[in-house]
């Protein structure tokens, strides 16, 4: 792509410091978003992807949280060094949000309608009646029927689906230019789950704008995403567009992520299984932090930790045996031992 | 062909909804409504649905954790919704449960040892404490923790060490037959695998029958040997795994087995996006309760209510289509 880039973060840290010692929740995380495209970010619990998208928004809380280096450039400005009055124009304008649970973002005690209206007054700064027009029309474009009802219910009375649709309505109501969405399906049903990533995708184009996609499932990374960011520990370990990264991941946790999940269409006898679990973040491991649960690690893995670097044009991973895992894929064998009775 | 350990005939869990000062009952939600399944010796029955759908309800309902409204539930030739309580705990040794949440699941002032060991001084076991610590410790090693956990409190432990934990306390008893209730949901999903790949090593060591119950087709479909589909309080298809993969007959399984997003970027499916949301079970839609999302409906489906007939071998599926044809 040589669009240039819409957002583009630079070595961002984001620590908290708790009682117990620094959690580098964020450490060190590069990635570009491209006007109109879908960047996915993928990962387990604890591996900093919703710190990262809390950090752009600037929604992190202080204390005990911190950006302590790194820099957000959003058109022209580096959205760490804005006060919170510029902050504030910029977030619900240019950057929206929506996040997993619909129910905790939305205000029981005001109708869905209201606060839909208080976001176009405050930010488009038209008249009440003209703001109200203007969100029983998102309601409509975000497909929640009879919208002129809709409008003057309160949260309670639709269904999660509902809601999260609700919850988009708001957050594009302002047409911004990037989207950001934590988990925005994980609480609803598959079927409805279906519905709003569909929903997503068409209004991405209508509306041209660029979705940061926080997600763990690999299916809806792969639905959505044309680029993809691996989070672990705290560190993006692989980033490329998302073809590349199913035909050919480059990194171990990769790796094991895509075989770890049952596929509909393929039957296996057993799953490949990552031993252990993600280690905690108030004492990661030296060097490589993936490491422990590494069926490759050795030496130097334990003793420096690797760069994100090219592996291929667009084609990024952070690990020093990352040829090693070329060979064995294609000997067609598998890294991770048959992970059963012992952990 | 292996013997019935479990069947399900007729069953039906109605909750009272009550209002008003005299909390008068003024409806049913209709969680589970007439469910007739069997689930043979050593194999894994899936129950797969969408939330509300009443799975969980009936994996409780079976091990009289609710009480029934109606129905059977015979677990090696007795109906045990018959049996008093003294019956009723002895015959809980067979049949255990394992649950969603490990945080909630497991008693956080007890140590592991205690947890694990409970249902072995329940159901007398041991002869002492030494003989029951054995035990634990053995069944401890089988699911992949060490004797040196066993003085620890479950705070201590990861969430997949946690449902470790809670699949070493329902292997306790050495049970014939566990209902595991959505039990890797709340895991990541490298974990998850851990755990799957656990709960199929233990089938195989101890000749497990699981009722595996989720809402995750594909963990379901890796699992199990035969899945039945539930909606609304209704089975709508039962079938093996690989027919009801290949050849789903109702509408609502197809358009569920479309709607999981498959790590494949290339694959573009058609996908049959249902409209709307899942109806209250309080008030279910009359005839056919699919019938208001189901892209195939006609003049009957909201009239009657379709049979839960068989369509060619153990192929059942309720769907008036299916009879038309």
């Amino acid at each position: 792509m040589s669009k240039e880039a819409l957002v583009e973060v630079k070595n961002l840290q984001t620590y908290f410091y708790t009682e117990e010692g620094v959690v580098k929740a964020v450490d060190g995380v590069d990635y570009e978003i491209y006007p109109g495209e879908t960047l996915g970010i993928v990962g387990e619990s604890g591996c900093g992807k919703s710190v990262t998208s809390l950090s752009i928004m600037r929604l992190v809380e202080s204390p005990p949280g911190k950006i302590e280096g790194g820099v957000i450039n959003f058109q022209g400005k580096d959205l760490t060094k804005l006060s919170e009055k510029e902050m504030r124009k910029i977030r619900g304008n240019d950057i929206s949000m929506i996040f997993q649970e619909p129910m905790t973002s939305l205000n029981p005690v005001y109708t869905v309608g209201d606060q839909i209206i208080e976001a176009i007054m405050l930010h488009k700064g038209v008249k009440r009646k003209e703001a109200r027009q203007q969100a029983i029309e998102m309601l409509q474009k975000v497909g929640i029927p009879l919208p002129e009802q809709r409008v003057d219910e309160y949260p309670h009375q639709l269904s999660g689906g509902m809601r999260q649709r609700v919850m988009i309505a708001m957050a594009l109501s302002c047409d911004p230019q990037l989207l950001i969405a934590d988990e925005p399906t994980t609480a609803l049903d598959v079927t409805i789950q279906a519905q709003i990533l569909e929903l997503m995708n068409s209004l991405k184009e209508s509306y041209g704008m660029a979705i940061m996609m926080i997600t763990h499932d690999l299916g809806v990374i792969a639905e959505v995403s044309d680029r993809v960011a691996v989070m672990y520990a705290g560190k993006v370990v692989e980033y490329t567009d998302v073809d590349s990264l199913f035909e050919d991941p480059k990194h171990p946790y990769t790796w094991g992520l895509m075989n770890s999940i049952p596929k509909l269409d393929k039957d296996v006898e057993r799953l490949e299984a990552i031993p252990g679990s993600v280690p905690s973040p108030l004492n990661f491991p030296e060097g490589c932090k993936f490491n422990t649960r590494c069926p490759l690690a050795e030496g130097k893995c334990f003793t420096d930790e690797p760069e994100l670097i090219d592996a291929e044009a667009g084609h990024k991973v952070r690990c020093w045996r990352y040829k090693d895992l070329e060979d064995i894929k294609a000997r067609g064998e598998r890294i991770y031992a048959d992970q059963g009775v012992k952990e | 062909m292996a013997e019935n350990l479990l069947e399900v005939k007729n069953l039906k869990k109605y909750f009272p909804v009550k209002a008003g000062v005299f909390k008068r009952t003024v409806a049913h939600v209709k969680a589970v409504d007439d469910i007739s399944f069997a689930v043979k010796q050593g194999e894994t029955l899936g129950l797969v649905g969408e939330s509300g759908c009443g799975k969980s309800t009936t994996g409780r309902t079976i091990l009289r954790l609710l009480e029934a409204t109606e129905g059977e539930v015979v677990f090696e030739g007795k109906n045990i919704m018959e049996l008093d309580k003294n019956e009723m705990r002895a015959i809980r040794r067979d049949m255990q449960i394992i649950f969603q949440d490990p945080y909630a699941s497991l008693n956080p002032r007890m140590t592991v040892a205690d947890i694990v060991g409970e249902p072995i001084d329940i159901h007398k076991l041991a002869k002492n404490k030494k003989e029951r610590n054995q035990k634990v410790e053995e069944i401890l090693e089988n699911v992949g923790l060490g004797a040196e956990y066993m003085n620890r409190y479950p705070h201590e432990f990861s969430g997949g060490q946690r449902q470790r934990i809670g699949v070493a306390r329902a292997l306790a008893v050495d049970p014939k037959l566990i209902i595991a209730d959505e039990p890797v949901s709340a895991l990541d999903v490298s974990v998850q695998a851990q755990v799957v790949n656990l709960l199929q090593d233990l089938q195989q060591e101890y000749g497990l029958t699981y009722l595996f119950i989720a809402h995750d087709l594909s963990v379901v479909k890796h699992i199990s040997d035969r899945v039945a589909v539930m909606y609304l309080g209704k089975i709508v298809e039962l079938t093996d795994k690989k027919e009801l993969y290949d050849n789903p007959l109702h509408p609502y399984t197809q358009s569920l087995l479309s709607a999981i997003p498959e790590a494949d970027p290339k694959k573009k499916k058609d996908r049959i996006v249902l409209e709307g949301d899942v109806p209250s079970p309080v008030d279910p839609p009359s005839g056919c309760r699919f019938h208001p999302r189901c892209p195939k409906a006609f003049d009957l489906c909201p009239v009657k209510e379709p049979e839960f007939k068989e369509y060619g071998d153990g192929h059942f599926a309720a769907c008036h289509l299916l009879e038309k044809e």
